[in-house]
């Protein structure tokens, strides 16, 4: 019977190391040895590679990218709850809103995607930040729209439970004023229900984001990190098209532009890096 | 200590030219193509650019003339290094923004000697 | 001023395309002053086999990015002979940038590009060989290694040899190590060839 791999050598965790870092942008430090190399071979285990070679040979050239996905998986962290990476609220409304309303020249509202909406998190913190955290809310209508793929988490974003865990980042006051405990978890109140709309759109059907267009500000934080290069590339064409000339892109922390498109051109602000399509009349 | 920025998508370069630098005590960082450059650049002002040619989404070029126009980002000196040996492609370099030029493969003492003379530093 | 909801059905705009999008007018609207009309057309133009020539023609001289993305796209996605010997012309482009476009599309034509491999390895001109060697690195083909090991066999300049070493210090196996070896004795004063080769032949010991 052939043992499988019980341990990654230097060379093979180096190796690795590049090929992650070329592929996502994610660099493992030394210090992370344990860490990678426990899940490295943890998926070795799972596809019977048997071996570090084998298993870098297959993840490499599997043509479905399905080895890849997990492995990005196991190796990021995927918890989904309010105020995640809050750096980028901030920036939203310190700097990227005031730049909007600051060259805005029509009538409509200010309108914000996030994507994928997972259980509505993201869509409900942009909401409650909008409503607490920037003056400029009482002088400008602003549309949330927050998409995914997937029919049943939509059901459960709409609908506004959530676990202790998932409200733990959320402000004492916040708290108390937009959300009510019940036996069930907290629910968050209707105001915020009502402030966001949720849609069901696959990002990789040309048709069905075709109609998404015109928005100022979009969020697609930890989704791309997952797709291959070529899927990347078209979502980010995606991107480009549904943004006004001038909107602002974010991806999660750990992602960047750098491995996906030539498209957006990077803003540094104080709270965050964020990515603009280039125009909009703002140099 | 000074601070010096790989750019280059060749995992093996890059660690090649890390090697040579760290062992002339500077501090490297490293950057896979113009455009992961241009990010760390925004997050630390570095004192010295290595910067490849061919790299994938930001090339060199378009790196060094988003480095030199930019009026946010802290300048520093860039040493080019490129396949091409033709005095045109120098001049491009040089129009890009690079202060010097290097052809691959790059030679330690020659790399050492062109980071001490950017940075200002005695040759020895 | 608020939050607003307004329902999906009317927050998707729907974009009205009044103009016929045959391939004429398609390929027309590519002259267009308006970049957003080019990037339609170039874009639209993806299921039209006969517009490789046409969209090649356009990736030469487009400067706006996100018209030339959309048009290398629709050429990767026709990927017929025209579009792939066009892309192969671009890597011996003078422009940097049209250069390393053409090597990411050709990674997304593997089938296409691989019997194009043998021939661009050998290129007279050392660059396309360096670019040839960029678009292995994500080709799935059986006798990749073999071509690196032909490569660093008989390949004159250094730099080639030194793009092929970078690769196989990844993908390299013991079938690549005499020929790194001889690489090394090939190259004794070339101290970047003794790194690389040094670091591909430590891998695959420890592999």
């Amino acid at each position: 019977m052939n043992a499988t791999a019980t341990a990654i050598s230097q060379d093979d965790f180096q190796k690795f190391q590049e090929y992650f870092y070329r592929k996502t942008g994610i660099r493992f430090e030394d210090s992370k040895r344990y860490f990678v190399d426990k899940r490295l071979l943890e998926r070795i285990a799972a596809t019977a590679s048997n071996d570090f070679r084998n298993y870098f040979a297959m993840l490499r050239f599997e043509a479905s990218g399905a080895e890849m996905q997990q492995l990005i998986n196991l190796m990021t962290v995927n918890e989904t709850y309010f105020f995640r990476e809050e750096y980028q609220f901030e920036c939203l409304v310190e700097s990227i809103l005031p730049e909007i309303v600051a060259r805005k020249q029509h009538d409509g509202p200010i309108r914000i995607w996030t994507i994928p909406s997972s259980s509505g998190e993201e869509a409900y913190t942009i909401a409650m930040c909008l409503l607490e955290r920037w003056s400029g809310i009482d002088r400008w209508d602003v549309e949330i729209l927050s998409s995914d793929i997937d029919t049943n988490i939509l059901v459960q974003a709409r609908a506004g439970l959530y676990s202790a865990r998932s409200v733990q980042h959320v402000p004492e006051n916040y708290l108390a004023k937009y959300f009510r405990r019940t036996a069930k978890g907290f629910q968050l109140d209707d105001t915020l229900r009502n402030a966001v709309e949720f849609s069901r759109v696959n990002l990789q059907d040309a048709t069905e984001v075709r109609p998404y267009r015109n928005f100022d500000v979009i969020f697609c934080r930890n989704l791309l990190i997952y797709f291959d290069d070529q899927s990347r590339k078209q979502a980010a064409e995606t991107f480009f098209d549904a943004l006004r000339p001038g909107g602002f892109m974010l991806l999660g922390h750990s992602e960047s532009m750098s491995r996906m498109s030539a498209l957006f051109q990077v803003r540094k602000f104080p709270e965050a890096i964020v990515y603009q399509r280039p125009g909009g009349g703002w140099v | 200590m000074s601070r010096i920025l790989i750019v280059d998508d060749a995992a093996t370069v890059r660690m090649y030219h890390r090697e040579i630098l760290e062992s002339a005590g500077h501090g490297v960082d490293e950057a896979f193509n113009g455009m992961e450059a241009l990010e760390k650049a925004f997050m630390i002002g570095y004192d010295l650019f290595l910067v490849d040619v061919n790299m994938p989404k930001l090339d060199g070029y378009a790196f060094l003339r988003e480095l030199r126009s930019h009026g946010e980002l802290p300048q520093a000196p860039a040493i080019m290094i490129s396949t091409e040996a033709e005095a045109i492609d120098q001049n491009k370099a040089y129009e890009a923004g690079a202060n010097l030029y290097l052809v691959k493969p790059t030679r330690p003492d020659v790399l050492l000697g062109y980071v001490r003379l950017l940075l200002g530093e005695p040759l020895q | 001023m608020a939050l607003v909801k307004v329902p999906t059905a009317k927050t998707a705009e729907i974009e009205s395309r009044s103009e016929v999008r045959d391939l004429a007018g398609l390929q027309a609207k590519l002259a267009d002053p308006d970049p957003g009309a080019r990037r339609w057309a170039a874009r639209d133009l993806a299921a039209h086999p006969a517009a490789s020539a046409a969209l090649l023609a356009l990736v030469r001289t487009e400067e706006d990015v996100s018209v030339r993305e959309v048009a290398l796209s629709s050429l990767t996605r026709i990927g017929d002979e025209v579009a792939v010997a066009g892309l192969v012309d671009c890597l011996r482009s003078e422009d940097a940038r049209l250069r390393n476009e053409a090597i990411e599309a050709m990674k997304s034509l593997p089938e296409r590009v691989a019997p194009l491999m043998r021939g661009l390895l050998r290129d007279p001109d050392p660059d396309v060989r360096i670019l040839a060697i960029n678009v292995l690195e994500s080709l799935r083909h059986a006798d990749v290694e073999l071509w690196l090991i032909s490569v660093i066999e008989s390949e004159p300049m250094a730099t080639v040899c030194g793009a092929a070493v970078d690769l196989l210090t990844e993908t390299g196996t013991p079938r690549s190590r005499d020929s790194l070896i001889r690489l090394t004795q090939r190259f004794p004063d070339e101290p970047y060839i003794q790194f690389a080769a040094g670091l591909a032949l430590k891998r695959i010991a420890t592999a």
